[in-house]
């Protein structure tokens, strides 16, 4: 587009307008995060906090110490889920940008691309996850994998196999095939050409689709909610688990965690934001 | 799943470049290159998708609950679940039709907004970058830490409603979570907040993509600002706008964290989408097969759904996707 014209002075307000409705519910959840049990819920609101306090985050591993605030019965400490939410992000991902990277190239360079595969990948990504969750909650309790990493592991890997595949099909797509062909006229076989030529030249698409992989397998909610009890847990399992502790709602300790989980992401998000069109949209829109 | 030549349902012949025909002598040839690569891909998904959706699919056809013990002393009811919830469950219905109505209410929203930002960052001005940024912000937020934050700010004491009382009065400020209109109007602005950013994010990069040569044609041609927008540069970003459309509708049909967060499906089943329902039927009232029963027809709906709405593009968002 050739349009490079100044952004006029009306047009500057509605766009500050619009960046504050975008940034007031980070706001709201950071000061959250920083206010002293007395502030959590008054009424009218606080919204900042005259005694900022960092009590809520060191509750979440500790879950005695907003007693000095005279907050009781908090019994649940979020280091294992902040654990177990790195765990099973990790593992997940790294596997699947795995076995994503070995069928991306084998449908980019070796395929046939029947022009319907695109659709019928997406249609398995409409099936709810709800009732995906069922036969798994049913499977894994006669295998033994209920409330286990594992289960919950080839679960996120297989969800976000068609992610990291097509968003990695799309980088491998942008390699010329000559650059390989020439590895193979030198007399390397085609995977060692594959492996020494196509993998390095797409490292770029590599470390974004790693940290797209990242971003999803941290956010999901449904499948750790109904596979676990007490052996695993993740951030965002524990997050919704405050909301039902006895001692009433813990505004406080649950924006701290929700702080928590956010940071992460919003570093791993700026730093891929380029290609964040293109995970969104399996490789469909370059960015 | 992921092996394209099982999938051999084109009507057209296949676009990929001929496979790749190195000189190689050693090694593997391509049959058994195009094999091994993606003989990992099929087994994970074949072991955790297609294995699991066959069960819930048996499932859906027998009245099987957890107290019946193993799956294999289900009763088979043929068609009963579905019967029951295409015919009698009205609770089924209005779940449908809210999702649907939800859906369309954020996608057009979403839409109209991303547009609209998308066309004021095509201008020049300071802080383009950092703006650009913030801007995507929300949507690399977790849906449940969106859906929690919203919660908060929709309390009946909260920021929003001081900021009502402001502008009308002590008593113009709503119970956002009593009220079935208001709860649903807060899922739709938590969901707007959240999903904006990848309208605005796939349209803008549509936009920077669109041939200049065009553009310029219409505007010697003396077409106004406006005409060349809406003439010129929206019909070529057609594919573009269908596959933001497409990528939302499929991700908004399975809406659940943000509303879990924020309203339970409540008050009474006001704001209960169709992911929110199989939930409660399969694990508050362990009615599974129903529940599984209830799934496929959503599949097969939304699958209909997708189609009609790619039918028109099919080819020209192919285009786009190579």
């Amino acid at each position: 587009m050739m349009h490079t014209k100044k952004l006029s002075f009306p047009l500057a307000l509605l766009m500050a307008a619009a960046l504050v409705l975008v940034l007031f519910p980070v706001f709201w959840i950071v000061m959250t995060a920083i206010k002293p049990p007395t502030d959590w819920n008054a009424s009218p609101a606080i919204w900042a906090p005259s005694h900022p306090t960092l009590i809520n985050f060191r509750t979440l591993f500790d879950p005695d110490a907003i007693r000095e605030y005279g907050v009781g019965g908090v019994s649940q400490s979020a280091t294992k889920s902040v654990f177990g939410s790195i765990f099973a992000s990790v593992m997940a991902t790294a596997l699947s940008v795995l076995v994503g990277l070995f069928s991306a190239i084998g449908i980019s360079r070796y395929g046939n691309g029947s022009r319907a595969t695109p659709l019928i990948i997406l249609s398995g990504r409409m099936f709810p996850p709800a009732a995906i969750a069922v036969p798994f909650v049913i499977i894994f309790s006669n295998v033994g994998l209920t409330d286990s990493y594992t289960g919950l592991i080839a679960i996120y890997v297989a969800v976000t196999l068609p992610f990291s595949t097509w968003m990695l099909k799309s980088f491998v797509d942008d390699v010329p095939r000559e650059i390989e062909e020439a590895a193979m006229i030198d007399g390397r076989s085609r995977l060692m050409a594959h492996l020494t030529v196509t993998i390095p030249l797409i490292r770029g698409g590599l470390f974004a689709t790693t940290m797209f992989i990242f971003i999803l397998n941290w956010s999901e909610f449904m499948f750790a909610l109904v596979l676990s009890y007490s052996n695993v847990s993740t951030i965002p399992v524990q997050l919704a688990k405050y909301v039902t502790a006895t001692a009433g709602t813990l505004y406080g300790v649950q924006a701290a965690l929700a702080v928590l989980a956010i940071v992460p992401l919003v570093i791993v998000g700026y730093a891929i934001q380029s290609h964040l069109a293109r995970g969104m949209t399996f490789g469909a829109i370059k960015q | 799943m992921l092996d394209s030549r099982t999938i051999e349902l084109t009507e057209t012949p296949p676009l990929a470049a001929a496979p790749l025909r190195g000189e190689s002598k050693k090694g593997l040839g391509i049959a058994a290159m195009a094999q091994l690569l993606t003989l990992p891909g099929q087994i994970v998904s074949v072991l955790v998708l297609v294995v699991p959706l066959l069960v819930a699919l048996y499932m859906s056809f027998t009245d099987w609950s957890p107290t019946r013990g193993s799956l294999f002393n289900a009763q088979f009811v043929g068609f009963e679940n579905y019967s029951e919830l295409l015919i009698w469950d009205t609770r089924f219905l209005y779940a449908v039709i809210r999702t649907v109505l939800i859906s369309a209410a954020c996608l057009s929203l979403e839409f109209f907004f991303g547009l609209g930002l998308a066309v004021l960052f095509l201008r020049e001005f300071r802080g383009k970058s950092i703006l650009f940024s913030a801007f995507l912000t929300p949507m690399m937020i977790l849906p449940v830490v969106v859906g929690y934050t919203f919660w908060m700010l929709f309390q009946s004491n909260g920021p929003i409603n001081q900021i009502i009382e402001l502008l009308v009065g002590p008593r113009g400020a709503p119970e956002w979570f009593r009220s079935a209109p208001f709860a649903i109007v807060a899922v739709v602005l938590t969901e707007v907040w959240h999903w904006t950013p990848l309208f605005f994010l796939i349209l803008l990069s549509g936009l920077n993509s669109v041939p200049e040569n065009p553009v310029r044609a219409a505007v010697i041609l003396g077409a106004s600002p406006r005409q060349v927008f809406w003439r010129v540069v929206l019909p070529m970003l057609k594919p573009v706008i269908i596959v933001a459309f497409v990528i939302r509708s499929m991700e908004i049909i399975k809406l659940f964290d943000e509303v879990f967060m924020l309203t339970r499906g409540g008050p009474g089943s006001a704001t209960e989408t169709i992911s929110l329902y199989i939930y409660k039927l399969a694990f508050n009232d362990f009615q599974l097969a129903y529940g599984a029963a209830a799934a496929f027809i959503v599949l097969l709906g939304s699958l209909l759904l997708i189609h009609l709405l790619l039918k028109p593009v099919r080819n020209q968002l192919l285009e786009v996707s190579r």
